[in-house]
């Protein structure tokens, strides 16, 4: 198909595609700038711009708390699955060792399972160790798993052994080998582990919707959730338009810092996203 | 000293990972094959009672309606993305394509943003009253249309979420899988006369049959397991009509009723395994034996 050069009509089509995609995101962020009553009576155009959905949004949800336990849980989980898979994944490329393949095997065979047959006996770990609505039941469930240590195992086998031989004459210690050698060669699969990661843990809801139900502890995700209820909650009789500016505002609010790191990674965004099919 | 230490090594590289997947990873999942087999109801005592959760489930039309609805989501997601992904990423594929990046993010975008906002915003889109669709359909003289009130249109509505969220993601797999084969093939064949579509038919689309194969398996898994989508927009009904696979599930949680939700996860497993395995046996390359 590299032969032709392009015509009018695959033009056409391509833009076609992208405005059915990235349509409805404009449509969400340009509504939530219009006062409330105007997205239900004229939804096409854009005339007089407010903040005022935002204003009433940050009032009824607590959205800036969401946004602070995204973050640390993004952090400690996230930092968790940086550190513990490419070094699990370092020993399974090239070191030998009892049990190695019995070990490794095990973990395989968690990778094809829907992740929902964990969701109720976590739970059930959760209230035994006491830790219903904590940090804890948000983080370490799910912050190692059977792919992060499989593509990092792959990734790891591609580096040449005389590499690492190389630094083990140089004197260097088991673990300076693998954070002077190892971890700078595999920087680009480190990146878009980091991205990948990112983007499941920023969009994570099945979890933390059943392991947290105070409001301090609520993700982002969650808080979204719960808008439409409260709106309506606080203000008996509130009419669509009103709950809808809300959700707009807070949709659109949610989806910022992803496009924009989306945007400045994304050749990092397209590799994990490549990266991470290569699961099957 | 110095050989001992290189002995003991990899265990320490791996400890970190295996105390945190033992106990949040394995050790559940050991948990939840013995729970399917346990009546454990709100704050009563566990008991064992073998199959019965199976045979409960197995015997419920709620259980098999579940199924029935995650079916029909199937059967409108998959078909579908398989197609307009291989369109896409076909149109894609030209490296003499201007602007070639721009649409490369712009479809990957909708993959990017938060599930639960587009869901949100999916409510606001399609509602009947003051949607936005409907809308449209009246500027140009169509009645208004029940999205996510009637059980004709509820299952088709929250399919086109789905297929607006992750048919990028397709694109760009099968993309990679088309810029495997090489570009020497299409040259061959053009000398040999074959016409363009003949080329498709018969170079492309057995090229990229594994990509294909990988893409059903994923997105099965993703049918199979569809939550957010239902939990959100539609809670679920009308007349439980998106009451998928994994909402079903997640209501014996509300119930508390532990056993059968176990049970539940455990057939959905099974399920899911066995479609797998019938569609990459389908889509696999004709060359290929066992």
């Amino acid at each position: 198909m590299s032969r032709n050069r392009p015509g009018i009509g695959q033009y056409v089509l391509l833009t076609l595609l992208a405005i059915v995609f990235l349509y409805p995101i404009w449509w969400a962020v340009s509504s939530s700038l219009k006062p409330a009553a105007e997205i239900i009576a004229s939804p096409l155009s854009i005339g007089e711009l407010t903040l005022d959905n935002y204003r009433a949004m940050f009032a009824d949800v607590p959205i800036g708390t969401g946004f602070l336990n995204t973050a640390l849980v993004l952090l400690v989980k996230g930092g968790m699955t940086m550190v513990f898979c490419p070094l699990a994944g370092y020993a399974f490329a090239k070191y030998d060792f009892p049990f190695k393949n019995v070990l490794f095997g095990v973990v395989l065979l968690t990778l094809m399972l829907p992740t929902l047959v964990l969701i109720i006996p976590l739970l059930l770990e959760m209230s035994a160790l006491g830790w219903v609505n904590t940090y804890q039941a948000l983080i370490l469930p799910g912050s190692v798993d059977a792919f992060s240590i499989f593509w990092m195992r792959q990734t790891i086998a591609a580096i040449p052994n005389e590499l690492i031989d190389a630094g083990r004459v140089d004197g260097a210690g088991e673990f300076g080998i693998f954070y002077k050698v190892v971890l700078p060669v595999i920087r680009p699969g480190l990146a878009a582990l980091a991205v990948l990661t990112t983007m499941n843990i920023y969009n994570d809801f099945v979890w933390p919707v059943v392991a947290v139900n105070d409001t301090e502890h609520q993700t982002l995700q969650v808080v979204l959730a719960t808008l439409a209820q409260n709106v309506t909650g606080n203000r008996i009789g509130a009419d669509f338009a009103t709950v809808w500016g809300e959700l707009l505002a807070a949709g659109s609010i949610a989806m910022l810092p992803l496009l924009v790191i989306f945007v400045l990674l994304q050749r990092h965004f397209i590799n994990g996203i490549l990266a991470g099919s290569v699961k099957g | 000293m110095r050989l001992r230490s290189v002995r003991l090594t990899p265990y320490l590289f791996i400890a970190p990972f295996f105390a945190v997947f033992g106990a949040f990873g394995l050790y559940p999942l050991i948990y939840a094959l013995q729970l399917s087999f346990m009546r454990w109801r709100g704050g009563s005592q566990a008991r064992w009672v073998g199959f019965d959760n199976y045979l409960y489930l197995l015997t419920s039309p709620e259980f098999w309606s579940s199924l029935g609805n995650s079916a029909v989501m199937w059967l409108l997601i998959v078909p579908l993305q398989i197609v307009a992904g291989l369109g896409g990423a076909v149109l894609l594929a030209n490296a003499k394509l201007r602007l070639r990046g721009f649409f490369r993010v712009a479809f990957i975008v909708p993959f990017v943003t938060p599930l639960v906002a587009m869901a949100q915003v999916w409510i606001v889109v399609f509602d009947q009253d003051y949607g936005l669709v409907n809308y449209l359909l009246n500027l140009v003289g169509l009645p208004d249309v029940a999205w996510l009130t009637s059980t004709a249109w509820s299952k088709p509505t929250l399919a086109l979420l789905f297929l607006w969220k992750t048919t990028g993601f397709a694109i760009i797999i099968l993309l990679a899988g088309l810029q495997a084969v090489p570009g020497g093939v299409y040259e061959a064949a053009s000398l040999d006369g074959a016409s363009r579509w003949r080329q498709f038919w018969s170079i492309t689309v057995p090229l990229v049959r594994r990509s294909m194969a990988f893409l059903v398996v994923i997105q099965t898994l993703a049918v199979f397991q569809m939550f957010t989508e239902p939990r959100v927009v539609t809670e679920g009904g009308p007349y439980g009509s998106t009451t998928t696979a994994g909402l079903y599930l997640y209501d014996h949680i509300n119930a508390s009723d532990l056993g059968t939700g176990a049970a539940n996860s455990f057939l959905l497993v099974l399920l899911v395994f066995g479609l797998s395995l019938v569609s990459v046996r389908m889509l696999r390359p004709k060359d290929e034996v066992s």
